[in-house]
């Protein structure tokens, strides 16, 4: 009987593994969980991790992860974030959640949160931010097409760690994907140009994308270019014309349920009409 | 020469038990036949190797030594099975099934279908009595009717051969009486009977012929009359016999220097005999 | 009883029908008084149980988009699917021929001319034809709620983009096609078929461990440990193998374990379908020829424990 068992087991060994292979490459079966998530498993979650409900646990630790945002618990939710991308390496959005969730609202709670001091506040605020990094590392090392962790990540780089250059860069990386942004290119550049000692590559790369033509010569562009021009004293004839002032302008859109004499903010012309006489 | 039916030739049993393999001789070296068309009756104290042998005549078990063959075949051959319709003691067959659906269910494991398993499905139903209870689930049969059931899903193929294992255990005179007369019925139409079982006197009004078991050997075979009677004693039971009569026959037994007169006294009825009188007076009395 | 007297020398009865090498016949019947069995257990009820999960999640306002919300419903009810259907069938199965011994229906049975393959072969069809239906039950809830709930999402968010203004129809259609790539898809019956595939070879499993268990409970355990083991040692072996700080015994163990025991994590193949991943059809045949495999190995160990077993 073990002979029988055994024989079948040395048979079907290979097949089961080329077979494993193709259902990983075909996105259809999840690599094992990262070993260090082992140790961070709960008994249950390890259950159902054996027992083939990655999904099923991963879901819930998801609301598990949701209740310690309500009530701020960043580590716990940090936590639970280890087991879920582990648990689901593949699926985009909690890479997005966590990234968001540590880099924007963990670091924000740390710049309000008075019942810490001063020094604790700014300490936990970089721990956040670089772990929201790390997490965000590790979804691209996962999912190397996806823009959107990567947009994620340049938000937490611009926003909170003021990081001018980190956020060119990541931009850049957005470019060449398939489901980039349209305006991960002029990102690209705005940022670049801010990033000290890149101003003639940023100069360069904003020109090319102005003429590529009309639809490019958007006004932050065309700021861009000008302060690029004053910093690196581009000669009069080569700078390029400022704002066109018969640009039609995008007219503010109205709400529907404006009652007579209410003042929009901001003022449109009109407004102005009506407040001065 | 009649068919033989059930052919045991030195078989013998043996169990392992447990771990320490201390062995156990469920039967040894035994040997009888069943004559196709007679009631064979297999007799013995509880653990005298009745129910094993059944089992190996069955295919249930394979014998240690020796062979056991069902009308020339070897009992362990399914087609063996096919010759054979069995009712074991105490059967418990599927609760969840009717009485209809039990036959059904067994019918078509032997290959039965259709309008022939209907038809004797139907038919077994009436002659154990249980129509009126074929869409009862058998959670809800009484032990009477279950062994009823059981009777009629052994006859369910028209096997040549019906063994039954103590049919009448744990069931009411009336019952008892009842199973008697479909065994006497199954005789008369030809089929073949081996049963099992300790009660001697049930078996007694059965069987032709009789083998007695005990700690796994054949003791004692052969026809029923040779066996039980007293050679060289004689019964007469008279009825309106006049004092002067009996007298009479005192005289003439007195007379005979060989003869003597053994007992003397008002024959007895049974105590079955009267239950079973007083029910169907009962009976008759509540038409 | 009716007992007619007939002729005073009745004729001896005529010779039985031939018995065929297999029946398939006879493992219909088996297999048929198996799903009548279960089904009379009442064992459909944990249906019951399982849509009120389905229910439960698919009305709680989880904190995610329409999209995200959607994957959340699916993910708990196949999962939840998944989990009933295996376990079920162990529970099933392990009751089914320790329960024919003790009650004794297994005497009369094989007393009759049935092989002992046809037999095991009968109440293996019979438990996977319950498991089964029992699937198509639960999907057939799953798609009304998840069907339901796509609807609604789709014609909220429709109504909310027209309400906000400045969004063309082109933007509008993409947002929904981000909620419908979560929804309904025919792809899903597929995760079902994986779910049924892994039911199927966890029986065959059960069924051979019955042979020789002493009992249920036993039978019960023993197939729920070998389940997780199943789907442990892919993730044992790539850790332990790989690792030099094992000892040559461990690894020696890890390997021995992984011939012998059934990879159950393949299955898990439907979680990539539930996700929205694309489906090669391919492999997905080659998954039904491995399970077909196990079934065959299975049951073939089982004939050998059961053929010579002595009742």
């Amino acid at each position: 009987m073990l002979v029988l068992l055994a024989l079948f087991g040395l048979v079907r060994g290979p097949v089961e593994d080329r077979l494993r292979e193709e259902l990983v490459a075909s996105k259809l079966l999840t690599p094992p969980p990262a070993q260090g998530a082992f140790e961070q498993m709960g008994q249950s979650a390890l259950m159902g991790t054996l027992g083939g409900l990655r999904s099923l646990v991963a879901t819930f630790l998801t609301l598990e992860a949701f209740d310690h945002f309500s009530s701020k618990s960043w580590d716990d939710l940090r936590q639970s974030y280890q087991i879920i991308t582990a648990l689901e390496p593949r699926d985009e959005t909690h890479w997005v959640s966590v990234v968001w969730h540590l880099g924007i609202n963990a670091t924000a709670n740390m710049e309000t949160d008075e019942r810490l001091p001063a020094f604790e506040r700014k300490r936990r605020f970089k721990e956040y931010a670089f772990q929201a990094i790390e997490f965000a590392e590790r979804g691209i090392e996962q999912l190397p097409e996806s823009s959107a962790i990567r947009i994620q990540l340049a938000e937490v780089y611009r926003e909170k760690l003021k990081d001018d250059c980190a956020t060119a860069r990541v931009y850049g990386d957005i470019i060449g994907l398939p489901d980039a942004p349209g305006y991960a290119r002029r990102f690209h550049g705005y940022f670049m140009a801010r990033c000290p000692g890149k101003e003639k590559e940023a100069y360069a790369y904003l020109m090319a994308l102005y003429r590529e033509g009309e639809q490019q010569h958007l006004p932050t562009l065309i700021k861009e270019i000008k302060n690029l021009e004053e910093k690196l004293d581009i000669p009069g004839p080569r700078r390029i014309p400022d704002a066109d002032p018969d640009r039609p302008k995008k007219a503010p859109k109205r709400p529907p349920n404006l009652l007579p004499g209410d003042i929009l903010i901001p003022f449109t012309r009109e407004d102005l009409r009506r407040i001065h006489g | 020469m009649s068919e033989l039916a059930v052919e045991v030739k030195n078989l013998t049993k043996v169990f392992t038990l447990g771990l320490k393999k201390e062995y156990v001789v469920a039967i040894d070296n035994l040997s009888f036949e069943v004559k196709a068309g007679e009631v064979y009756g297999l007799i013995g104290p509880n653990g005298s190797g009745k129910s094993t042998t059944m089992k190996v005549v069955l295919g249930l078990m394979a014998p240690s030594k020796g062979e056991a063959r069902v009308f020339g075949l070897d009992s362990g051959d399914i087609r063996a099975r096919n010759e054979i319709g069995f009712l074991p003691e105490n059967p418990y067959f599927y609760k969840h099934l009717t009485g209809a659906e039990t036959l059904r269910f067994y019918g078509k494991l032997c290959g039965m279908r259709g309008r022939e398993l209907e038809n004797r499905v139907t038919e077994l139903l009436k002659l154990v009595d249980l129509q009126g209870a074929a869409n009862r689930r058998l959670g809800g049969y009484s032990k009477g009717m279950l062994q009823r059931i059981g009777l009629a899903q052994s006859l369910v193929q028209n096997p040549r051969l019906v063994i039954l294992d103590e049919p009448t255990a744990g069931v009411d005179p009336i019952g008892s009486r009842q199973i008697r007369d479909l065994i006497m019925h199954l005789r008369d139409e030809g089929y073949t009977v081996f049963l099992c079982s300790h009660l001697l006197e049930q078996v007694q009004e059965v069987c032709d012929r009789v083998g007695i078991l005990f700690q796994g050997r054949m003791r004692k075979e052969g026809r029923l009359e040779e066996l039980i009677s007293i050679e060289d004693q004689t019964t007469l039971t008279l009825e309106g016999a006049s004092p002067e009569l009996l007298a009479r026959l005192h005289e003439l037994v007195t007379s005979e220097p060989d003869a003597r007169i053994v007992a003397e006294g008002h024959p007895r009825t049974s105590l079955e005999h009267l239950f079973i009188q007083i029910a169907e007076r009962n009976r008759e009395a509540s038409k | 009883m009716n007992a007619e007297s007939t002729a005073s020398n009745p004729p001896l009865r005529a010779a039985a029908r031939p018995v065929p090498l297999f029946s398939p016949g006879r493992v219909a019947t088996i297999a048929s008084g198996t799903v009548t069995q279960l089904v009379r257990m009442k064992t459909f009820y944990f249906l019951l149980a399982f849509a009120l999960v389905v229910v439960a999640v698919g009305n709680f306002n989880l904190p995610a988009t329409p999209a995200k919300e959607l994957s959340m419903i699916k993910k708990v009810s196949f999962g939840t699917m998944d989990l009933f259907a295996w376990l079920f069938a162990i529970v099933a199965t392990a009751l089914l021929i320790p329960r024919d011994q003790e009650d004794r229906t297994l005497y009369t049975i094989l007393s009759k001319p049935v092989r002992r393959i046809e037999y095991l072969l009968g109440k293996l069809c019979g438990v996977l034809v319950v498991v089964g239906v029992s699937l198509v039950i639960m999907y057939g809830i799953c798609a009304t709620m998840i069907g339901a709930r796509e609807s609604l999402f789709v014609s909220a968010e429709i109504e909310a983009m027209a309400a906000n203004g400045g969004y063309s129809q082109e933007q509008i259609d993409e947002q929904v096609g981000l909620i419908r790539q979560q929804g309904l898809r025919p792809e899903l019956g597929l995760a079902v078929l994986a779910s049924f595939l892994k039911a199927a070879v966890v029986a065959a499993v059960t069924i051979f461990l019955s042979t020789f268990a002493s009992s249920s409970l036993f039978t019960i355990i023993v197939s729920i440990l070998i389940f997780l083991i199943g789907h442990a040692h892919t993730m044992a072996s790539s850790f332990w193998l790989h690792s030099s700080d094992n000892s040559l015994f461990v690894q020696m163990l890890v390997k021995v374990v992984k011939i012998l025991i059934p990879d159950f994590q393949l299955y898990s193949f439907s979680e990539g379908i539930v996700q929205g991943e694309a489906v090669a059809y391919a492999l997905v045949g080659q998954m039904g020829l491995v399970t077909a495999g196990y079934l065959v190995v299975f049951l073939l160990l089982s004939l050998l424990v059961f053929v010579d077993k002595e009742f």
